[in-house]
C-alpha cells in the first residue's frame, strides 16, 4: 500500500525561548517515498528533523509514526520502530575500526549468534559477527577497509560507513541530514548513486540546502523558509515556482 | 631504592583500582561521583566488619567488593540517574550530598576512630638484598589482573564495544537503537565494586576511617584528568605514574608527596584543558 502515510507531522513547533525554529508545520510522507526537504541554512530543517528522530521535545504539535503518536517517544525507541537517521556532521565511532562500528548496529542480533556461554568475551571478534559486520560495509563498498581505524577514512568514506551503519538498523524511513555535506564531487557522485539505490526498498526522507543536488533523486520537495514549511510538491513544480524562487534565490543560497 | 619502587607500584596499583571506575563514570555520563569515596569506604569497613566472622581473607574481600553492589545500585537508580546531562558542579554538590549522608552513617555505625588492620599475608620476601611485603606484591598483581581484564572486555566483546562508542559518542549510540543507559548502568555497578575493592586493598596498608575515601578520591581526580576523561588506558599509566611520583617524592620529604601529584595535575590542565 504505498500511499498509507508512514510519517506524520501535525503543527509540530518548538521554540528556543522567543525564537520559533520551527513553526507550526505538518508534513506527511507514504510508505515507500522518496522525498526531500530543502531550504536555506537556518530554516529549521534539521531542529525539524531532531523533533522527528526524537532528539528535541516539540513544544507543540504532535509527530505520527504509521499512524501512532510518537511525540515523546526516546530515540533508541524510535529506532526500534523503524526510524533511523543520519547526521549532517559524520556520526561514526572514530576510536573503532571500520568494522567495529558496525557492531553496536548489530549488537540486536547477539541472540543469534550461536554463542551461549555465559561471559565469553571473544564474540566481538567471532566469525559471526565479523561476517555479519563484512556483509554491511560491502553494501556501501567499503568492506576492503574494514581492519583500518575510522579515522583514517576519508569523510566520503565515513559517510558510506554511517549509511551502512544506518541499513544494518533495517529502517522503514531513512531519515537523512544533508548527505552530502562536505563530500567533494566525486563522492557526491558516489553517495547520491547509493541513496538512489535504495529508492523503492524503504521510505527516504532527505534534508539538503541545494536543490540541483537531489531534483533528479526525490520525487517530492518541501521547501522550509524561517521555520515553516512554505511548499510541497514535485521537484519541478517547486524549482519554477516564481514565490519560492524569489524567496529561496533571494535568501541567497544558491 | 627498590622498596620506594615496589612501594610506587603498591599506591599505583590501588589508585588504578579506585579510578578506573571513576574514570568511566565521568568519560561516559559527564558526572564527576563523589559517591565514589563512599563506596571505597564501606568497602574497606565492610572488610574490617566481616572478616573477624568469616576468618578467611578472600572470603572477606569478595564479601565487601559484592557487598557494595546494593548500595551503588540505589545511588545509580536516585541520584546519578537523575544527573544526567546536567552541569558538572550540579553533579559535585549531589554526589558530595550523597557522600556526606553515607559519611554519617559510618560514623554512627563504628565511630570516627581510625582501625588498625594488619597485614593479611604478614610475609616478606626477599628482592635484590630488600625486604619486600608479599602482600603489596599481590595488591601489584591484582591491579594488573583487573587491567587486562577490563582490557578483554573492552576489546573483545560486543557490549565492550558498545561502551567504547559510548565514550566517544553516546547521542550516535542512541541514535542506533541501544539503550545507552543500561550499558552506564553496568558500567557504574562494576566501577564501584572496583571503588570497593580499592578500600579493601588499601585498608590494610593504612587504617580504616571514614575519611579514608577523600584523600583517595582527589589523588583518583588526578588520575583520571592527567590520564585523560574516560581514557582507560591513560587512567592506567596514569595511576602507576602518580603512584611512583608519591612513593618517591614522600622518600624525600612526607609532605611533599600529595603536593607533587596536584603540581603533575596542574601542569597537565595547562597541557591539555579539558572541557566538559
Amino acid at each position: 500500500m504505498p500511499s498509507q502515510p508512514i510519517l506524520e507531522t501535525r503543527d509540530l513547533s518548538i521554540a528556543f525561548g522567543e525564537y520559533k525554529a520551527v513553526d507550526k508545520v505538518d508534513f506527511l510522507i507514504n510508505t515507500g517515498d522518496c522525498a526531500g526537504i530543502i531550504g536555506p541554512n537556518g530554516a529549521g530543517k534539521s531542529t525539524f528533523f531532531n523533533m522527528l528522530t526524537g532528539m528535541y521535545t516539540p513544544t507543540a504539535g504532535a509527530v505520527f509514526y504509521q499512524g501512532v503518536n510518537i511525540t515523546r517517544l526516546p530515540v533508541e525507541k524510535r529506532v526500534a520502530l523503524g526510524m533511523v537517521r543520519t547526521f549532517q556532521l559524520v556520526s561514526v565511532f572514530d576510536s573503532l575500526t571500520v568494522l567495529q562500528n558496525m557492531i553496536p548496529p548489530v549488537d540486536r542480533f547477539r541472540r543469534q549468534y550461536a554463542n551461549k556461554r555465559l561471559f565469553y568475551f571473544g564474540e566481538a571478534e567471532s566469525p559471526e559477527v565479523v561476517e555479519c559486520c563484512r556483509t554491511w560495509l560491502a553494501k556501501v563498498g567499503i568492506e576492503k577497509r574494514g581492519r583500518e581505524m575510522t579515522a583514517n577514512l576519508s569523510y566520503g568514506e565515513k559517510r558510506k560507513l554511517e549509511i551502512a551503519m544506518a541499513l544494518s538498523l533495517e529502517p522503514k524511513i531513512l531519515l537523512l541530514d544533508e548527505p552530502l555535506a562536505g563530500l567533494s564531487d566525486v563522492e557526491i557522485k558516489d553517495v547520491l548513486g547509493l541513496i538512489g539505490g535504495l529508492r523503492g526498498k524503504f521510505t527516504i526522507l532527505l534534508i539538503e540546502h541545494k536543490i540541483s543536488q537531489i531534483q533528479n533523486l526525490v520525487r517530492r520537495l518541501s521547501v522550509m523558509h524561517e521555520g515553516r514549511m512554505i511548499a510541497q510538491g514535485e521537484p519541478l513544480e517547486i524549482i519554477h515556482d516564481r514565490e519560492i524562487r524569489r524567496i529561496y534565490w533571494g535568501a541567497g543560497a544558491e | 631504592m627498590i622498596s620506594v619502587i615496589a612501594y610506587g607500584l603498591t599506591l599505583g596499583g590501588i589508585l588504578y583500582i579506585i579510578s578506573i571506575g571513576f574514570s568511566f563514570t565521568f568519560g561516559t555520563m559527564k558526572i564527576v561521583n563523589y559517591a565514589h569515596a563512599l563506596i571505597f569506604t564501606i568497602g574497606g569497613y565492610i572488610l574490617y566488619a566481616t572478616l573477624p566472622r568469616i576468618g578467611f581473607y578472600p572470603a572477606a574481600v569478595l564479601a565487601a567488593t559484592l557487598g557494595v553492589i546494593p548500595i551503588a545500585f540505589i545511588i545509580e537508580r536516585f541520584v546519578i540517574r537523575n544527573l544526567y546531562g546536567e552541569s558538572v558542579d550540579l553533579t559535585i554538590i549531589a554526589t558530595y550530598a550523597v557522600f556526606l549522608i553515607g559519611l554519617d552513617v559510618l560514623k554512627w555505625i563504628w565511630g570516627s576512630n581510625p582501625l588498625q588492620m594488619s597485614d593479611p599475608i604478614n610475609k616478606t620476601f626477599t628482592f635484590l638484598g630488600t625486604e619486600l611485603p608479599v602482600y603489596r606484591m599481590a595488591v601489584i598483581v591484582i591491579a594488573l589482573a583487573l587491567a587486562i581484564l577490563i582490557e578483554i572486555f573492552l576489546q573483545r566483546s560486543m557490549a565492550g564495544k558498545i561502551v567504547i562508542a559510548g565514550l566517544e559518542d553516546k547521542e550516535t549510540v542512541r541514535g542506533l537503537g541501544i539503550s545507552v543507559q543500561r550499558y552506564f548502568t553496568m558500567v557504574f555497578i562494576i566501577g564501584s565494586a572496583l571503588a570497593a575493592l580499592g578500600g579493601v586493598l588499601y585498608a590494610p596498608i593504612t587504617v580504616v576511617e571514614p575519611y579514608m575515601g577523600f584523600q583517595i578520591l582527589m589523588l583518583s581526580f588526578a588520575v583520571v584528568i592527567v590520564g585523560g576523561l574516560g581514557n582507560w588506558r591513560g587512567t592506567f599509566v596514569a595511576a602507576f605514574f602518580l603512584g611512583m611520583v608519591m612513593s618517591v617524592t614522600g622518600r624525600w620529604w612526607g609532605p611533599a608527596s600529595e603536593v607533587a601529584v596536584f603540581a603533575i595535575l596542574a601542569v597537565s590542565l595547562l597541557i591539555h584543558p579539558i572541557d566538559i
